[in-house]
Order: structure tokens, then sequence, then C-alpha cells
């Protein structure tokens, strides 16, 4: 079962914003201010070109798999390692956006509200479309992208007369050095394109359009820069008190009015658009174990993903430190190897592979030639 | 593995569809409806009496009977947690503050500090950020009766009052979000809209009936015991906080000065008078503005901090009063907005806003956001500024120019 080219366009520009509208840029400004939408900005144009770094090299693959294709160029020690490192990098993604949408909605959504009643549905629903499959995971977010895309133009249309433009001033106050900080510690959000390791052999480039692509992750960018303009204007100093921008933006116009109970429902939708992530994401990690165990079947991997997300959310709150430090430290070099390094390893293995099948060939045309001269 | 298999397959879909409801079902039909365990508070009121924290809510009810939706709790503890507990206790309710869209803040609490009530509400509590801020003047209880009256008698709620308010030159309003950026800034100062309970009417006062509830009694039911005359008074006086603290009051009149450098404020009305030119003979005339565009340029020359502001007024003349119309005039729907009359509104928009400036300066509130414009928009030259005059007397050294332009609607 194969994904066409522009359901693949879609699910990069869903990853691409899936991790951006929760807590990512209340965190970011504690650390790099008023000029954290630069850090995402410029992150986000990283993530972009390593989408066609990887999508070339899924066509030079061909039909085969990433373990396949891997231990072709690097060898099979290698490739296991690379493949524990990936698993981590989407063990730590799908925890991260479990996490986020169980206390967006346990603690955000709902005054009141049993963390069980949110999370078994959801654990039950990301295991049903794992199982399904990943052509099912890109045809719902074909489904829902634009309902999102519009719902997050309307939030930010909504409460764009709030902003103001002093907020961004003065630029680089304290110099790049925080911005550089704030890119290394935040690393683990972004790094979007590296499910698409997990979709070697799946994807059917025979209606490849490359300006798709590009707009897409274009338009991704755009949105995300759009909603954080808003997001830095309205809230200025107090952002970092803001760990939900979906829902704070909806909800920073004053007073009760009707249409902030349309705000809700676009909020809802973006958590239907969140739980399709994180199918993506456990999918991942059953491609990877089945990969790294030679398991044939995807049962015994989607039980193990399960169990993971459930332990995962049973670390409540208290555990707030361990949190940081998977999301700092360890994340952020985990994402640095697996979107930044594996793909250029890959590239360089694949590229000494065809040398020196090359120089094999032209051995034995030398002597095949040598043996038509001697016959 | 293929048993499991068979488990998850899509013909079992329903089979386990309808077991997650029933283990969700079965445990929640046995509960309570919340209508009855939780009270859903719109408006919250505290105050500081005699060393008391005291606190009034509205609860809404959800019924049929309008009439009956509303009610007024209040009580009072050493503390405000203790406070809102004395509430709950009193109806047998948990109060449920997510929908509370007014948080008003009476004086003798404004003036020992704010912020210690708004951060236990706001995190605490959960009272939603966008939430009105006002400071109140006048006893608790009866102050949330009449806003709960206001509501249920005149059809007319409080936040749709201060809401309409922001957009003409007249107020300034506040939430809980736009006190904390104002109370985290450089320059920590906030606002908040101040509404009068008044025994007597004013002219822009609103007659609220109000119920003699007594000072001790936790529970006030609207529509049951005696009836007095209140009148509530929102005339666009607003409240100044300095870091959390109210520092003072300001007059309707200055507040529409102030308004004039601010952008958010768009519309209003200008009165000159001794008009004389060709069409006009000694009248006033009052000018309603129907678009306000305020642009601060600050800059520095030589050194010194010059706040340039050019506002942009189009305006449309409502009132021609005079002895005797021009037959000119009459019926006419163009404007007959002449040489004299713009001289005699830059003239007359020029001095409030420097009544305005000199207000701010002489008693160091910084409403124009001076230091704001400054900072952001001149950041090198303004620090090596401050560190020449320091922090607190920035105000003095820098020099106001004033650029109005007005044009007609026509």
């Amino acid at each position: 079962m194969k994904i066409n080219y522009r359901q693949l366009s879609i699910m990069v520009f869903m990853s691409f914003i899936a991790l951006k509208f929760l807590a990512l840029p209340s965190l970011m400004y504690v650390i790099s201010g008023n000029m954290s939408y630069l850090v995402a900005l410029v992150l986000m144009i990283v993530d972009g070109l390593y989408v066609f770094l990887i999508l070339d090299l899924m066509k030079k693959s061909g039909q085969k798999n990433l373990y396949e294709f891997m231990r072709e160029c690097l060898g099979p020690v290698l490739s296991k390692i690379i493949l524990i490192v990936l698993i981590i990098k989407y063990a730590l993604v799908s925890a991260n956006i479990s996490k986020g949408l169980e206390f967006f909605v346990v603690e955000n959504l709902y005054t009141e509200f049993n963390w069980v009643v949110f999370v078994l549905p959801l654990i039950i629903l990301v295991g049903f479309m794992v199982y399904k499959g990943i052509r099912n995971i890109a045809r719902v977010s074909e489904m829902i992208c634009w309902a999102i895309v519009v719902g997050v133009i309307y939030i930010g249309l909504k409460a764009i007369a709030g902003v103001d433009i002093l907020s961004y001033l003065p630029m680089f106050h304290d110099g790049v050095l925080p911005l550089f900080e704030s890119a290394y510690v935040h690393l683990s959000w972004f790094g979007s394109a590296t499910f698409l390791l997990m979709l070697f052999g799946k994807v059917d480039f025979s209606k490849e359009k490359k300006s798709q692509m590009v707009k897409y992750i274009i338009f991704a960018i755009l949105l995300v820069q759009f909603l954080y303009f808003v997001f830095y204007g309205l809230f200025e100093v107090t952002s970092p008190t803001h760990n939900y921008c979906i829902s704070d933006i909806s909800q920073f116009t004053s007073g009760q009015s009707s249409i902030n109970e349309l705000s809700w429902l676009v909020v809802s939708l973006w958590i239907v658009a969140q739980a399709v992530q994180l199918a993506l994401y456990c999918y991942c990690i059953v491609q990877g174990l089945k990969m790294l165990f030679n398991i044939k079947g995807n049962t015994l991997s989607i039980l193990i993903v399960l169990i993971y997300l459930f332990l995962w959310s049973l670390i409540g709150e208290n555990t707030i430190g361990l949190e940081k430090v998977f999301f700092t430290h360890f994340a952020s070099i985990i994402t640095l190897v697996s979107q930044y390094i594996v793909p250029f390893l890959l590239l360089i293995g694949y590229a000494v592979k065809n040398r020196r099948k090359n120089i094999k060939q032209g051995e034995k045309t030398d002597e095949k030639i040598k043996n038509i001269i001697q016959s | 593995m293929k048993k499991l298999k068979t488990l998850f397959s899509p013909r079992k879909l329903v089979l386990w569809l309808s077991i997650i409801v029933l283990i969700f079902t079965l445990p929640t039909v046995n509960e309570p409806a919340m209508s009855q365990t939780d009270a859903i508070v719109t408006m919250l009121c505290v105050d500081k009496v005699e060393d008391k924290i005291k606190v009034a809510v509205t609860v809404l009810t959800p019924s049929q009977d309008k009439k009956a939706n509303y009610q007024v709790f209040s009580g009072e503890g050493d503390t405000l947690g203790s406070a809102v507990d004395s509430v709950s206790l009193a109806i047998g309710k948990e109060m449920g503050f997510a929908q509370c869209g007014i948080m008003a803040l009476g004086d003798e609490l404004c003036e020992e500090g704010v912020m210690q009530a708004l951060d236990y509400m706001t995190r605490a509590k959960k009272v939603g950020r966008n939430a009105i801020l006002i400071n109140f003047t006048g006893e608790i209880v009866e102050f949330a009766q009449a806003i709960s009256n206001l509501s249920l008698e005149k059809s007319l709620n409080l936040d749709e009052i201060i809401n309409f308010d922001k957009r003409y030159i007249l107020s300034q309003d506040s939430n809980i979000e736009t006190f904390y950026i104002g109370y985290y800034n450089k320059v920590p100062l906030g606002i908040m809209p101040k509404i009068k309970m008044e025994t007597e009417e004013d002219y822009n006062s609103i007659e609220v009936a109000n119920t003699d509830s007594g000072s001790n009694s936790n529970m006030t039911t609207t529509g049951d015991g005696e009836e007095n005359k209140k009148f509530l008074v929102n005339d666009g006086t607003i409240s100044v906080f300095k870091e959390g603290k109210k520092y003072m009051d300001i007059t309707p009149d200055m507040v529409k000065k102030i308004n004039l450098f601010i952008n958010d404020a768009q519309k209003g009305s200008i009165v000159i008078e001794n008009v004389t030119d060709h069409i006009y003979n000694d009248a006033k005339i009052v000018l309603n503005i129907l678009k306000k565009d305020t642009k601060i340029k600050p800059k520095f020359e030589n050194g010194v901090p010059v706040y340039n502001a050019e506002v942009g007024l189009t305006v449309f003349i409502d009132e021609i009063i005079e002895d005797e119309i021009n037959k000119n005039l009459l019926g006419r729907e163009q404007d007959f907005l002449t040489d004299a009359v713009v001289e005699k509104i830059k003239e007359k928009v020029q001095l409030d806003m420097l009544d305005a400036i000199s207000f701010c300066v002489s008693n160091d509130v910084d409403l124009l956001s001076i230091y704001k414009h400054f900072y952001n928009l001149k950041n090198k030259q303004f620090e090596e500024y401050l560190s020449t005059v320091g922090e607190k007397n920035y105000l003095d050294g820098i020099k106001f120019n004033i650029d109005i332009k007005v044009k007609s609607e026509n």
C-alpha cells in the first residue's frame, strides 16, 4: 500500500505545524525573547531542505525499505544503531505530542477531567490507525488539513488587532547567542522531516511534483510564523506563561461572545490533527521495531508502542524535571543525529557504494575486454 | 498472535466501541448532575474590609425562569482562598470560575495591591485572563447585586458596556492579560475602568434596583427584599496602578485627552468655540471624530529624545450652535469644514494633548508609553540617555512635538 506524492506533501505540511502550536512559542521566549520567531523560521527552513534530501534518498532506494537501503550503504551494525536512534527520536516526539495533548485537554480544555477518560480512547484510536497503515494516516491527514489551516488562520486573524508591533523591537537586543541556545535547546520540537525515513519504499513517485512539496513547506512555515507573530505580539512579556498557544490566542479577546465558542471548535479540530500526528510517529516506531528485530507482523510492535504511550501518560506533573531533561539536551542530540546527520551518512554511504560498484563494473569490463583481446 | 489479530479486526470494532462506551458510562450514570455540585460564577467581586477579604460572586443557575438565573453570594475570610471557600461552604457547591467574565476589585484592595488576588484567581481558580478588570467603589454585595440587576432588568451586560467604550475616545479597557503585560513591563503600569456605585442620580448613571441584603448575609437572591435606589456610574474615569497598587484616578476629561495618543480609541467628539469666518458667526461647533490615526515617531536630536506625535483626524460637523444659522448650511449634507474650523480644531487638540503630556510628566505616569516607544524603537540611544539621567527621571528631559492633520469625510 503506497501513498501518493500529494498525500506525502500534506503529511509533511501537517508534521511541520504539529508540535508548534502548544508550548513551544512560550518555551522559546524564555531564552530567545522577542526573536524566537526567527529561531523557528531558520529551523523550519532547514527542515524543509532536509525533506528534499530525504526524498532524494528515498527515490535512490527504489523499492527497498530504510533498513535494506542502510545495510547496503552503511553495513548492518551502523544501520541497527541508526534504527535505535530513530526509534528513540520517534518515541520522544510521540511522548511530546501525547503529553502535550493530555495536559491541554485535562488541564486547559476542562476544569475537571479524569485523564484516563482521555488517554485510553486516544491510545486505542492511535493503535487502530497504526494497525490500518500509512495510507489510512495519509488519508485522514488529507481530510482534516484544510480545516486546520482555515481554523488556525481564523484564530490568528480574530486576535490580530491586539498585536503590538513594538513588542518585536529592539531586534537582537541580547545578541545572537540566545538564538543559538534556543535553537539547540528546542531542537527536538523541530526535525519534522525524520518521519520520512520510515516511508522508504512506501511512496509512489509517479506523479511527483516538486513544486507542490515546496508550496506546502512554504505555506507551513508562513502559517507558523503568522501564529507566532500574533502570539508574541499579543502576550509580549507574559508569553512564557502561555503554554497553550493556540487556545490562549483564541481566548485573548475580552468578555464572552458566541464567536469565542467557534474558537473552541477549531481548537478541538486541532486536537484531532495532533492525534493523527501521534499515530504517524507511532507508525514510525512500529516500522523501526519491525526492522530492528526483524518482526514479521504489526501486532506485537503496536502493542509495545501502546504500552509505551500508556506508561508515558502515567508520568504526572511531579516529573516535570525529568521531562525537561528529556526534551532538552538528550532530545536535542537525538534530533541532531536522526535528522541532520543520518541523511548525510546515507548520502555518503550511497555515493561510496556507487563508486565501488562503478569501479567493480569497470574492472569487470576491463577483464572482458582483456579476454576478448586474448581470445 | 493470530488470535490477537482477530481481536482487533474491523468486525470486532463495534464490540470494542460498545465496551469503551460502557466503561465510561457506567461510573458516570450514578453521579449527580454538575449543576448540583458546581456553581457557574459569571462575576467575581473582591474587596478588603477591616483586614478581612470579602468576596461576592454572581452565580448563573441554568433555569427556564430567567429572573431566577443570577444569584449573588458573598463570604469573607482572612485570605482570598478562605473567602471563596466560605462561599462554597455556604451554598454547598464548588465554585467554577472558568466562565467568569468580570473581576471587580474594590478600592481598599486596589490600594493595597491586586497582584496576589489576580495570581490566585488565574492560577489556582482558573479565571480566564480575558476577564475584564474593574475597579469599583461602594459596598461589595450591593455592587454585585447591582451588576446582576443590570443584566436582568435592563438587559445590559457590563462587559459589553466596557467593550463598547474602548472604541470611543472616552475610556480605556483592561483585562487581566493586559494588566499583567503592563505590570511586567519595564514601566510597571496598569489601568482599569472605574465604576462607581452612587445613591444619587448622576448625568451618566444607570439606575439599578438594589436589595437591602444586610451586611452579614451569605446569600442574596434578585427580586427579594426591600428595594433601594442605586445608580451605577460609568463616566469614563480610569484607575491607574503602579506596580500593582492603585496610584490615582484619572478624570474622564483627562482620559479623553490621553486617548488622543492611543490608537485603539478611534471615535469621539470635539467641541470648538468662537468660530467666525464667511460661514460661521461666533459659532460653537461639535465635531464628530469619525476616524483617528495616531503615529508616534520617537527620535533623538543632539542626544535629546524627541517624542513626535502625528495625529490624523477625520471629522464631521455634527452640531452648529450659533444665533443665526447660515442659510447656505441648512439642509445640506456636505461638510463645511472651513479653514477657520480646521485651525480651531488643531488648536484645541494640540492644547488637549499638551495638557495630557504635562499631566503624565507631573504625575510620573507614563500612560503614553513614552518609555516603550523610545526603548523599542531607539534602543541604543535611549539606553545611553537613561544612563545619564537615570531610569526614574527619564520623563524630565524629553521634548514633545505634536503635528495634527484634520480632514473632512467628504
